[in-house]
């Protein structure tokens, strides 16, 4: 055991030693990737890692950046939000890079925010999150609320559904995004009657919060299920659900067992992609929706040419631990992948690799064509980008149905939406 | 080995180690040698530290597998943390008085009992209290019931389990899963002070000395031994006529302490502070340290806790898809060859090497290793 | 009903006419229409062309609206660009072409020259649609469907008109209620008629319509009778207002009567899945004191198991293991064959999870019966090391496991939903119970295994083989939660951290119960499960009462909203106290050694 242990380890050190070995450090400028390659969030933050990979060697391949190769910088966050920040102190005290790549959940963000402001870096966060936030030192690519949820309820109001039930996991983004959509709802002339999942109020009997939580890893869906049920008996209801990861296959399970159906009651999910989809029960799920601002089967020249080159990237690349089989790609892929040629573009507007030079250029507004159609940055951070709707197939992938045109990425939206 | 030269040895290997790590490591960041990322890599694993010694002083010591001790460690960080939070003063997000998530979730005016953390003795206190009395509530039902073995075991994860989902929620009003984060000041230093980095590791250092001589004076009391002699065999001390509830009950409080004070240096210097700290698998992580170092010694955590954080951090940069079969591996093999743990290596080798010598007088072939003497039975 | 003016035979002649009469002579034919909303560029519009179908008779509609909904309408392009909606008829040949035809006359698809044209799948464009539009087909159907040979179908069919209000569709539903025969058919008609006639201006129709509802308490009628009741308030009609109230509370008192079997039914379930989780746990922490914290990846190896056998079934499946990868071949079986693979997957989800058990008893426990905490310890590395090899084996991400036909449905008894597969799992649980029984008290290994767990020393002496039988009882408690896997398959989600999710609850499950005692196990997981959904059911209404505590009274009452996580976490504090009150749990195994 202990000997195959030993001999494992020193295969993995020579192929890596032999994947990373070092441009010339006169050419290369350093660019740094955290994301967890272990623990509970491996499942969906490996994937953003080889994507960044790929869009590396795109670049290098055709002369780099200001002549200058990317040598990646790649380190593991594993899961564990205080070793983000040790290891963005890492990236930027030790490596010294130019740009990071990284985060996914909104807890490794926030831990590694103030480092990054101390050090005065540049991070590119390419996943859907709650806002209310703005950082000179982040460059959001992710999808704000209203690049998300809000267009979700437009297109269900455009449905003619009136019953609207709010269901998520128990933490910020949920809890964040389903505030805003209770304004949002209102705003829309939703009544308060007819959004589920119950309101918590504060002393003064203000509401503080909207919609139902389970807590991570919750297995049993029964009582909300018989709950929807309920309230979906009148017709015309539908369910918004920002359940992560692992809780979407005994909801969805319970869902279909319980004969509710995409016809009767939709549900979108705000944390499906593509990706996600691989590991749930697509057969229950057909007809579902899912809103983000790329989805793979967006029919375009170049969505279909970064979709092939991708996967023949993976066949003939030989980064450890990559897998190879069955890849797909998603909206937070395509935001880094985004991202890495809008810090390209705006690298190569300054002239310079200063974070301040590329973060003016940033401001100044840029446009790059990427997969998802057109983006442009904004002086908020943030990215205009079109936003899709898509239903999900038996084969794993959403076919669109309504796609917005260049939504402008807005962080804060708390108290943005008045009803009339 | 004689008793009173292991007692030199261990004299000098201490002063070695607190010299080199209070004093010569801060110099050497001071003058650059050692970087900030090292220095601050290092102060964290020195509330790791503490976190060992108090899970040792329980198991170790005491015969107490406590699978919720990182329970009491985050406990002790969030009340630094609140500290910290109203140290942020209106430079948050939003540029309010009080802390940003507050103001997300509607609040106008800080809650109540928010108020006081401006204070940073109030705080402190607050770090030994709050922890304190949960450990104190919760061993006075666990011991008074006589829940002992791996029953205490499992009660106190399930502890841990609740209160994580309890500190997951905003409602709360803690931060949610979030927690704290983007402080900016502590005692008027900014953090950002690379001085200030530097006092808060000696701070910890120094902790870490503080608790390694206090847990090494009470081994050798009275009290120490008769904590010893509950682990090698409850009902005899109880037989005895001690009333071996109120000394388990006394240790569990102070080892929630240390953890406690363990998790309020750790806030400032790692610069986050969440529930995802306290979940069952970070306790058993210390539980691990502990092995590894050597249970039932007081180098021995330390050692622990230093090892398998450095090893995490190579590994995850390294090798991060081996890294849990790294550690999982790890721990099988020292609970089942090794329940010294590292601080055993020495003699062990010794008493291998003197059985290899032996073995050309008389062939006595392997019989299996006997439990060391130093690892009690459990 | 006799309030009605027209008889059923009439109101069908009626029926039949006003059909007839929608259509005007030289308007578009169903098939136009069809093929006009396939074209159609907007999805309101494409709506509006559906809608123009209802009620309309021509048997050409069904099909091709069916064709539409499963994807098999196509869009095809002529050589001069027009776009002609089009569906696939006759024989595929060799090359995959098929004759079509046109949607908008039914007449086969010709090129310029009049020659049929042969067209491919894979080259046509499958006409699209949203729900919504599925929705107005489904309404268009549905009046088709009145007439259909399943009840089922027929219901469907009826609530959907219902919940419409559509007074148009009324003369339908008393027709067809005139010549039903089913009665939960009868039921839904009563339920949708009276539904539909809340919209009717008549005073009195109404009041008949509000006094039918709260006779059949229908739960889908609530919104429409708060609607109905602030209606008649507001205009000042205090004997609708009265019937809607009293309507109102016939139903919310069925609504309770529903809650409350329901959550006993959902208490029993979860108690089940609590069960079959502990079992394993029971035999290898109660009978032998092993803290087997690696007990939920053994449930993981069983579901893994399931997901291997179900693509053994299937396609077959190609495992990456450290570069290497182990292709393994699939039957390919189809249909009814194919479902099977779930009766196929439960023996060897077993046998999968006892092997790696015996694996680990033979590898690590037996050095460390003696220390029962390192035990925990040394199992919790190794639970490590199997969840990162799952992860290495099958990918970090959840796999697929389907559900068969055969689990994947409900009974609606008087509104409280029964999901197959949750009555399959008490079933089974009750099963397993039983041939645990057998094999502890009607076996000779049963009595070999209780003995070498009451006095292991003892059993030695007698010549009991204690090695062989610790081996075979850790073996037999690991089968068990693999079983566990294989069920935990078909209600949640399959991926290298399930056990994770299972493994506290489990030991909480034991400890309660007692350890060492099944009975104890067993009552132990009906009572936990009870609590929690009696606890989730109805927390929220108790929130309101939390307000006087002092201090905490609001927080209090938002965390009772969250029922789900505020449940839980009193589940865990109750257990804690439970102990204070029953240290060794419900049943105490009596035993005159010290240090038990």
């Amino acid at each position: 055991m202990k000997q195959k242990l030993t001999s494992l380890l020193s295969v993995g050190a020579l192929a890596l030693g032999a994947s990373l070995a070092p441009a010339s450090a006169a050419e290369a400028v350093k660019v740094g990737v955290l994301h967890s390659l272990s623990g509970t969030m491996a499942i969906s933050e490996t994937s953003l890692r080889d994507v960044l990979l790929f869009a590396f060697d795109e670049i290098n391949a055709k002369g780099g950046v200001l002549g200058k190769k990317i040598e990646p910088v790649v380190v593991d966050g594993a899961s564990d939000w205080p070793l983000f920040a040790e290891k963005a102190k890492q990236l930027l005290e030790q490596d010294k890079v130019s740009v990071t790549f990284g985060c996914w959940t909104s807890v490794s963000r926030k831990s590694v925010l103030p480092v990054y402001e101390k050090n005065n870096g540049l991070l590119f966060y390419p996943v859907q999150y709650e806002g209310e936030e703005e950082s000179k030192n982040v460059a959001y690519t992710a999808e704000a609320v209203n690049q998300q949820a809000t267009p979700a309820v437009d297109y269900y109001l455009a449905e003619g559904k009136k019953k609207f039930y709010l269901l998520g996991s128990d933490y910020v983004y949920p809890q964040t995004t389903n505030l805003v959509l209770l304004e949002y709802l209102l705003s829309k002339g939703v009544k308060l009657e007819n959004i589920g999942g119950g309101f918590r109020k504060d002393g003064s009997g203000k509401i503080i919060s909207a919609g139902k939580y389970t807590p991570f890893g919750h297995t049993d869906y029964q009582q909300i299920i018989a709950e929807i049920k309920q309230f979906a008996a009148s017709g015309d209801a539908c369910v918004i659900s920002t359940l992560n990861g692992d809780t979407n296959v005994p909801f969805f399970k319970e869902y279909a067992a319980a004969g509710l159906t995409a016809e009767t009651c939709p549900v979108v999910s705000f944390s499906i992609s593509e990706d996600e989809f691989r590991g749930l029960p697509a057969k229950q799920l057909v007809g579902q929706l899912g809103c983000w601002t790329y989805f793979q089967s967006i029919d375009t020249p170049a969505n279909k040419k970064f979709v092939a080159d991708f996967q023949a990237w993976l066949k003939k690349s030989n980064v450890p631990g990559l897998v190879k089989e069955g890849r797909v790609t998603c909206s937070p892929m395509v935001l880094s992948y985004v991202g890495v040629y809008l810090w390209k573009a705006a690298v190569e507007k300054a002239g310079s690799f200063d974070v301040d030079k590329v973060r003016a250029a940033w401001k100044s507004g840029i446009s790059f064509n990427g997969p998802g159609g057109k983006v442009t940055t904004q002086p908020n951070m943030h990215l205009t980008k079109n936003v899709f709707i898509g239903e999900t197939k038996a084969d794993g992938q959403f076919k669109i149905v309504k796609s917005f045109q260049n939504v402008y990425g807005e962080p804060w939206l708390k108290g943005k939406f008045q009803a009339k | 080995m004689s008793a009173p030269t292991v007692r030199r040895y261990e004299l000098i290997a201490v002063t070695v180690i607190a010299l080199l790590l209070i004093v010569v490591v801060p110099l050497l960041n001071a003058n650059g040698v050692i970087s900030h990322f090292d220095l601050s890599r290092y102060g964290k694993y020195l509330c790791y530290a503490l976190l060992a010694i108090s899970v040792d002083l329980l198991w170790g010591y005491t015969g107490l597998l406590s699978l919720g001790q990182a329970l009491f460690f985050t406990l002790g960080g969030y009340m630094h943390g609140m500290y910290l939070m109203r140290m942020i003063g209106e430079l948050g997000q939003y540029k309010k008085p009080i802390p940003d998530f507050l103001v997300f979730l509607g609040w106008e005016r800080l809650p109540a009992f928010w108020e006081p953390f401006a204070s940073f003795p109030f705080a402190m206190a607050m770090v030994i209290l709050v922890p304190g009395l949960v450990a104190y509530v919760f061993g006075y039902l666990a011991f008074r019931s006589r829940i002992k073995g791996v029953y205490f075991s499992i009660l106190t994860q399930a502890l841990t389990y609740a209160a994580s989902i309890m500190f997951f929620r905003n409602n709360l009003l803690l931060g949610g899963n979030n927690g704290f984060t983007d402080f900016k000041f502590i005692l008027g230093h900014s953090l950002a002070d690379p001085a200030t980095s530097r006092w808060l590791y000696i701070a910890t250092a120094v902790a870490v000395l503080l608790a390694f001589l206090f847990c090494r004076w009470l081994s050798k009391t009275k009290f120490g031994l008769v904590q010893q002699a509950i682990r090698d065999g409850e009902n005899r001390v109880l037989f005895s006529g001690y009333a071996t509830a109120h000394f388990k009950l006394f240790i569990f409080v102070v080892a929630a302490l240390l953890a406690a004070i363990g998790g309020a240096l750790y806030t400032p210097q790692v610069g986050i502070i969440n529930p995802g700290e306290m979940q069952a698998d970070k306790s058993l992580e210390a539980v691990v340290w502990v092995a590894v170092g050597g249970r039932g010694t007081l180098l021995g955590p330390i050692i622990g806790a230093f090892s398998i954080n450095y090893l995490k951090s190579w590994a995850t940069t390294a090798f991060p898809d081996l890294w849990l079969l790294i550690l999982g591996g790890l721990f099988v093999l020292v609970v089942l060859f090794l329940p010294g743990g590292i601080v055993s290596l020495p003699a062990r080798l010794k008493a291998a090497w003197q059985k290899l010598a032996a073995r050309s007088a008389r062939k006595d072939r392997d019989s299996p290793p006997a439990p060391d003497s130093a690892s009690a039975k459990s | 009903m006799d309030l009605l003016p027209v008889k059923p035979l009439a109101c069908i002649l009626f029926f039949v006419a006003a059909c007839a009469y929608l259509v005007p002579a030289g308007a578009a034919t169903p098939r136009e229409i069809i093929a006009r909303a396939v074209l159609a560029e907007d999805a309101g519009a494409k709506r509006d062309f559906i809608g123009q179908l209802m009620g309309q008779a021509d048997p050409a509609i069904a099909p091709l609206l069916e064709a539409w909904r499963t994807d098999a309408l196509f869009i095809f392009t002529a050589t001069d660009g027009a776009k002609i909606p089009v569906v696939l008829t006759g024989e595929r040949d060799e090359a995959g072409t098929q004759t079509a035809a046109r949607i908008d006359t039914g007449a086969a698809l010709t090129a310029a020259n009049g020659q049929p044209l042969r067209l491919v799948v894979a080259d046509l464009a499958a006409a699209d649609h949203t729900s919504s539009l599925r929705r107005a087909m489904k309404a268009v159907l549905d009046l088709a469907d009145l007439a259909a040979s399943e009840p089922a179908k027929r219901i469907k069919a009826i609530l959907t008109i219902g919940l419409a209000q559509d007074a148009e569709k009324l003369p339908a539903l008393q027709a067809r209620l005139a010549i039903e025969p089913e009665e939960s058919v009868r039921r839904a008609l009563r339920e949708s008629i009276a539904l539909a006639q809340l919209k009717d201006d008549r005073d009195a129709i109404k009041l008949a319509a509000l006094g039918e509802l709260k006779e059949l308490r229908s739960l889908a009628s609530t919104d429409f009778l708060t609607r109905s009741l602030k209606e008649s308030e507001a205009a000042g009609k205090p004997a609708l207002a009265r019937a809607a109230r009293e309507a109102l509370r016939s139903v919310e008192s069925h609504r309770s009567f529903v809650d409350f079997f329901g959550t006993l039914f959902r208490g029993v379930s979860l108690g089940s899945i609590l069960l079959v989780a502990a079992l394993g746990l029971a035999i290898t922490f109660g009978l032998m004191r092993v803290i087997n914290m690696a007990h939920g990846e053994m449930i993981a190896v069983g579901a893994y198991t399931t997901y291997l056998v179900q693509n053994i079934f299937g396609t077959g499946i190609t495992i990456p293991f450290f570069g290497f990868s182990l292709p393994i071949f699939g039957l390919n079986l189809t249909g009814a064959a194919y479902q099977w693979y779930f009766i196929a997957a439960l023996p060897l989800s077993f046998i999968a999870a006892a092997i790696v058990g015996i694996g680990l008893e033979r590898s690590v426990i037996r050095f460390l019966y003696r220390r029962p905490l390192e035990s925990l310890l040394a199992t919790w590395g190794v639970s490590l090391v199997m969840q990162q090899g799952l992860r290495l084996m099958f990918g970090a991400n959840n796999v697929q496991v389907s559900s068969p036909t055969y689990l994947s449905g409900n009974w609606l008894v008087n509104d409280i939903i029964l999901g197959w597969n949750r009555v399959f799992v008490i079933g089974f649980a009750m099963l397993i119970v039983f041939g645990m029984w057998l094999v502890l008290t009607k076996t000779p290994l049963g009595l070999l295994i209780r003995a070498s767990m009451q006095n292991r020393t003892m059993a030695s002496c007698m010549g009991v083989r204690t090695e062989r039988v610790n081996m075979l009882t850790f073996g037999l408690g690991s089968g068990l939660a693999g079983l566990a896997g294989a069920f935990l398959s078909q209600i949640g989600n399959v991926g290298p951290s399930l056990g994770q999710g299972y493994i506290i609850d489990s030991f909480m499950v034991v400890v309660v119960g007692g350890v060492g005692s099944i009975g104890g196990t067993i009552l132990s997981a009906f009572g936990i499960g009870g609590i929690d959904q009696v606890l989730q059911q109805y927390l929220p209404y108790i929130a309101p009462g939390l307000s006087w505590v002092p201090g905490i009274g609001s927080f209090l009452q938002n965390l009772a909203q969250d029922a789900a996580v505020f449940g839980k976490i009193l589940v865990l504090a109750g257990i804690i106290l439970f102990l204070q009150w029953k240290p060794a749990g419900l049943f105490v195994t009596r035993s005159r050694n010290l240090e038990d």
